[in-house]
């Protein structure tokens, strides 16, 4: 019996949210022919991930992190842009398909899916640790998402608004990340006798979007630089770090179709 | 004098020597990044020896590979002086200004506050840890042997080894492979002896000491024939409870400060 594989799966979904992002490019104001693709991607990455986890529970499945990034932001959609007026819904929610799409490209060109889960990931802290960082991830993301649209040109009232959900999403998205770093530090603990395991050098990576983040928290609430300067810092800076965080995670090239 | 100190103290509470910090600790993290990726095994012996005795012989003699830890490390001190008087200055602003709304009120204005001084408490942990801990590395035990805990007059022997193999069809790649190991052990010291049951994720604590389960053998029913042995890291880190105290500390500030604006959030609809 042939069955589908979480490759295959997820090959699905890459195909289904560029169809998604295709259609929120083309003109026209209809929802359905974006929504439609986007609900059946969510689907398919859902199984792809669902498959992974399936493969491997108890134990963590090894670097799941980019074919579970996609989804939680999938799973956001309808959240990232709600109640707000369309002339920002639209870039942000367009802005929003084109990071997914780029993230399952470089999940399905680099893939890392070829390690074994270890006995030591036993534990619901290594769950804690993964799930925390890959939502906390997605808000960020979010957060980054629109503080590019303030930067597009609109009212100063829209920018306002738009850095304001940005604030919101990075706030959200810290919180999630420090829940990340203390469940990975407890299970370290618990682990190996100490909360900082240097074998593992994407830990510095952690720290570094936390100390990135910690510090955008910073400038939000002090309003020590200009909007224009915190939106670049979020957007962009957001952006690069965020990319950087996946690198521990990519794998060597892997043509995405190939057989 | 006091001007100076009082110029002093502002400087180092200023909220732009924070933003400058974070991000340089940014960009000294991704630099650390690429560095502990290239020279892995340069780190590795750092949890082990300790940090003066590593910044001695592993850092100091590869400083292009490590000079990104030892600006950490300053970066880091830096940080937690700048958090410290920032937050002092703040809470005192706040003590002397009550207002109306009572404690509860004060307690969530306090939130933020309470996960600067939660970060400082775990810094202060990691750094007691590595400059106190003493480690025993690679303590194996075989049943029936024993292994002693330095400076306690106490003694760790291994009574058996339970190992559950897996027998299910899902992980297929697991199949007769062990799934969770028990180690049961024989504490004894000067009051009495106990049993203690070790395994991956759960340590046993005895005298001050933590003990690991880092690996054991056979790992499968199949395969080569190994002699049952389980390999412990030992430690005994002062700083434990430090930097699990930071931890509550910063999460319950997080709480708070959520708590608090969702409260906010409602007063204002």
């Amino acid at each position: 019996m042939s069955m589908i594989t979480s490759h295959t799966a997820f090959q699905f979904a890459a195909v289904l949210y560029a169809l998604a992002l295709a259609a929120a490019l083309a003109p026209g104001k209809r929802s359905l022919p974006v929504n439609l693709p986007l609900a059946a991607a969510i689907g398919c990455n859902l199984l792809a991930v669902g498959l992974r986890c399936h493969q491997a529970w108890p134990m963590l499945p090894m670097h799941l992190g980019p074919v579970a990034l996609p989804l939680c932001l999938g799973l956001f959609y309808p959240l990232a842009a709600r109640n707000c007026e369309p002339s920002q819904r639209r870039p942000a929610q367009r802005i929003l398909l084109a990071v997914i799409v780029l993230l399952t490209a470089l999940a399905l060109c680099f893939p890392k899916d070829f390690y074994l889960p270890f006995l030591k990931s036993k534990t619901l802290l290594a769950h804690g640790f993964l799930w925390f960082g890959v939502v906390g991830k997605a808000c960020f993301i979010l957060s980054a998402v629109w503080a590019a649209n303030a930067l597009l040109p609109c009212q100063p009232s829209h920018a306002i608004s738009a850095m304001g959900r940005s604030h919101r999403w990075a706030a959200l998205g810290f919180s999630l990340w420090t829940a990340s770093m203390f469940s990975g530090e407890l299970w370290s603990y618990l682990g190996w006798g100490t909360p900082v395991v240097w074998e593992d050098p994407a830990l510095t990576l952690t720290m570094a979007a936390w100390f990135f983040y910690g510090c955008l928290l910073h400038l939000h609430l002090t309003r020590s630089w200009s909007q224009t300067h915190r939106a670049l810092y979020a957007s962009l800076g957001g952006l690069v770090m965020l990319t950087l965080t996946c690198l521990p995670d990519l794998g060597p090239f892997r043509i995405p179709f190939g057989l | 004098m006091k001007t100076v100190s009082a110029r002093l103290w502002n400087r180092l509470s200023s909220i732009n020597l924070t933003v400058a910090l974070c991000l340089l600790l940014t960009m000294d993290l991704v630099w650390g990044y690429f560095c502990l990726n290239r020279r892995t095994a340069l780190f590795t012996p750092l949890n082990d020896l300790g940090l003066i005795p590593w910044a001695q012989t592993y850092g100091s003699h590869n400083l292009l590979a490590t000079g990104w830890f030892f600006l950490l490390l300053t970066l880091l001190a830096l940080l937690a002086v700048n958090t410290f008087t920032c937050t002092t200055s703040r809470v005192a602003q706040l003590l002397r200004a009550k207002g109306p709304g009572g404690w509860q009120r004060l307690a969530l204005r306090l939130a933020p506050h309470v996960m600067h001084y939660g970060l400082i408490v775990i810094l202060a942990g990691y750094l007691c840890s590595y400059l106190f801990t003493q480690v025993l590395t690679s303590s194996t035990l075989t049943p029936g042997s024993h292994l002693s805990l330095p400076g306690s007059g106490s003694q760790v022997q291994l009574l058996a080894v339970e190992p559950e193999y897996y027998q299910g069809e899902r992980l297929a790649f697991w199949k007769n492979e062990v799934i969770a190991l028990r180690a049961r052990l024989l504490l004894s010291d000067n009051t009495g002896q106990r049993e203690a049951i070790l395994s991956c994720n759960r340590p046993v604590r005895f005298q001050g000491y933590s003990l690991h389960l880092i690996d054991f053998a056979p790992k499968s029913l199949n395969g080569m024939k190994m002699k049952t042995r389980i390999d412990l890291h030992v430690r005994k880190d002062p700083g434990v409870a430090l930097y699990l105290a930071g931890m509550a500390l910063f999460s319950l500030g997080l709480i708070l400060y959520f708590y608090q604006w969702i409260v906010h959030r409602e007063a204002h609809r």
